[in-house]
């Protein structure tokens, strides 16, 4: 055996131990889902199920919960586009020194961590004004890092802009709002529905900065939270499932557009 | 419609940049229906001009007027100014229809009118098959059409055109000058181009402004600048000149005798000549010079050189002479009446008539050579 030959079945072994690490758990999750067995477990296999769904299905607190993430998901996305397509541009209209100064303040409430925008966000309302933990908080606390988010997108689109658009429009006598409508809002559209998808990614996911303001309302994530820590009921199991599947048609669906897009 | 075609005035126009004025005191007047060039190197300020024009650019100070009205403040979606850009800058998600729409539809125009209008507009540039295509799947020059119908659709006062061109091929380039004039005397506009192409300030202007370091140097038209250049930079920048380095001895009948190298040469003057002693520059075309191999020629002026390098490219040969009197001289002859058989270290007569040259200016700035 060759040095040569040596190297490729170590490259692939190690792949395979890698891809082994990245997706064994999600079938072990996935296969659990369907074990009528009473623990989320792959073995022993008792037998296939659909109990666990059917289970999710009525969970009345399970379904609330959906429903929260949903409105907050919905409420981000209706928040931070408008707000990180504003910011970018105005970063995008500004020079060198003020430009580099805004840049790093409003990309930091992405480098702050997710406890601590949470915290702080309950602090400054419910002290200040008496704003009770609940979904608008929710809201409110997601935004102000996920807006960031939007504005480097909406900012990387803007990179690759002809500006002399916007001055060919204005000198076939367009107004300013007409050209905004117009010209720029047309070229930054795909980012702006990409902004608008991963915002309600990040805020259907979002678990750390949500524990803080949530109050005594619940969202999926922190749902599942509980449930993982009061009991071991595979409908979690069933529920991530749903969410696999439901993101990777998501994930495929995008794609096909994109491509017909093209 | 020729109420419309108003006049424009450029009035000691000033725009700093920090320290660096890219355009200094620069004063412009354009008659109606004029073909104008501002033409000179990058950095000469020919396109801050044009853009304060446009309303982009606010100077610093000095005035544009419209018809006599000072329009320095008025912001460019209000000026009424056609306009097509170096790229084109055709907005990408609207058809070719859409394109030359925009400024009709700005202006709340009436359905029927703008449907009327876009196909005139696209009759005039020959593009009615293409209106409902996209711009990207157009060519180049179908795109420069697509901006130039954009343009002129709202019957602007005037048409702005920077450097719209240079995006083009060299074949492509040349047609579509000659559709570009043929385009302005059908519409009769004021047309103001921007370029740093001289045969395109040539071949389509009615008069070429020079701007060189943000001064304008000759305004005129081209033949005029052609033949005679007031400074060094028109003569160099405008085609290619010889310059001889002399000093004036004494004029009379219309013609100076100058000293260079140890020769008297003779320069036909119109006015006043300099003074005796005065240090002269004068400017030779190459195409102006007459070479003979054997004889000195009976020209006014004759300096003999040998040959340093040649070149032929089909409709003439152009010669690099070194002369001991006068320094390199780049003469370029017919190839059709050729009286010598170029070849390097032969040696040549060059003669030309007091006509021929013309006294040039030195650039007045701090980096011009001495």
């Amino acid at each position: 055996m060759t040095a040569d030959r040596l190297a490729q079945v170590a490259i692939r072994g190690y792949l395979a131990l890698f891809f082994a690490y990245l997706f064994l758990p999600l079938g072990v999750l996935v296969g659990a889902a369907f074990n009528a067995s009473r623990y989320p477990t792959l073995v022993p296999w008792e037998g296939l199920t659909g109990q666990w769904f059917a289970d999710l299905l009525a969970d009345r607190l399970m379904g609330e919960a959906a429903w929260n993430s949903l409105v907050v998901g919905l409420g981000v996305v209706a928040v931070s586009v408008p707000v990180g397509t504003a910011g970018a541009l105005v970063l995008s209209s500004l020079h060198a020194r003020a430009r580099t100064l805004l840049y790093g303040f409003l990309v930091s409430p992405i480098l702050t961590p997710g406890v601590i925008i949470g915290i702080a966000t309950l602090i400054f309302w419910n002290r200040a004004f008496g704003v009770p933990g609940g979904l608008m908080l929710t809201v409110v606390a997601q935004s102000s890092f996920i807006a960031a988010y939007c504005m480097l997108l909406v900012l990387a689109r803007l990179e690759r802009f002809d500006r002399a658009q916007e001055e060919a429009a204005l000198s076939l006598g367009a107004s300013r709002l007409q050209v905004f409508r117009r010209i720029t809002l047309p070229f930054l559209a795909p980012a702006l529905y990409a902004g608008a998808f991963i915002a309600f990614l990040q805020s259907f996911e979002n678990f750390n900065t949500t524990l803080f303001v949530v109050g005594t309302d619940t969202t999926l994530p922190i749902r599942l939270a509980s449930m993982v820590r009061q009991t071991m009921s595979p409908s979690v199991n069933a529920l991530a499932v749903i969410l696999i599947a439901t993101t990777v048609a998501a994930a495929a669906a995008y794609e096909v557009l994109r491509r017909r897009g093209r | 419609m020729s109420e419309l075609r108003q006049s424009v005035v450029v009035q000691r126009m000033v725009k700093r940049y920090g320290r660096v004025a890219a355009v200094d005191d620069v004063t412009l007047e354009i008659e109606r229906g004029e073909f104008v060039t501002l033409l000179g190197p990058s950095g000469s300020g020919k396109t801050t001009i044009l853009m304060a024009i446009a309303g982009f650019v606010q100077p610093t100070s000095g005035d544009i007027l419209l018809d006599g009205r000072a329009i320095t403040r008025l912001p460019p979606e209000r000026r009424n100014f056609g306009m097509v850009f170096q790229g084109y800058a055709l907005f990408p998600h609207m058809t070719v229809f859409e394109n030359v729409a925009f400024a009709l539809r700005a202006r709340g125009r009436p359905g029927e009118e703008v449907q009327r209008k876009v196909v005139e507009a696209l009759d005039l540039v020959q593009l009615s098959p293409y209106a409902q295509r996209l711009p990207r799947q157009l060519s180049g020059g179908q795109q420069q059409r697509v901006a130039l119908a954009r343009a002129l659709v709202f019957t602007p006062h005037l048409l702005l055109l920077d450097e719209p061109l240079s995006a083009l091929d060299k074949k492509l380039r040349a047609d579509l000058q000659l559709e570009l004039k043929a385009l302005h005397e059908r519409v009769g506009l004021t047309f103001l181009y921007v370029t740093h192409d001289q045969d395109e300030a040539l071949s389509m202007s009615d008069r070429v402004a020079i701007l060189r370091e943000g001064k304008l140097v000759q305004f005129g038209r081209p033949r005029e600048l052609y033949e005679r250049p007031a400074t060094r930079f028109v003569a160099d920048f405008l085609g290619k000149s010889n310059f001889i380095a002399g000093t004036a001895q004494g004029g009379d009948g219309g013609t100076l005798a100058y000293s260079a190298g140890g020769l008297t040469l003779r320069q036909a003057v119109a006015g006043a000549p300099p003074a005796p002693g005065a240090p002269i520059l004068v400017a030779l075309r190459p195409e102006k010079i007459a070479v003979v191999a054997d004889t000195p020629p009976d020209t006014a002026n004759a300096v003999a050189g040998r040959i340093a390098q040649w070149s032929y490219s089909g409709t003439h040969f152009q010669l690099l002479v070194d002369t001991p009197a006068v320094g390199r001289m780049i003469a370029t002859v017919p190839a059709w009446r050729c009286r010598i058989e170029p070849a390097t270290g032969a040696t040549v007569h060059l003669g030309w008539d007091p006509d021929a040259t013309v006294i040039v200016a030195e650039d007045a700035s701090a980096d011009s050579p001495h």
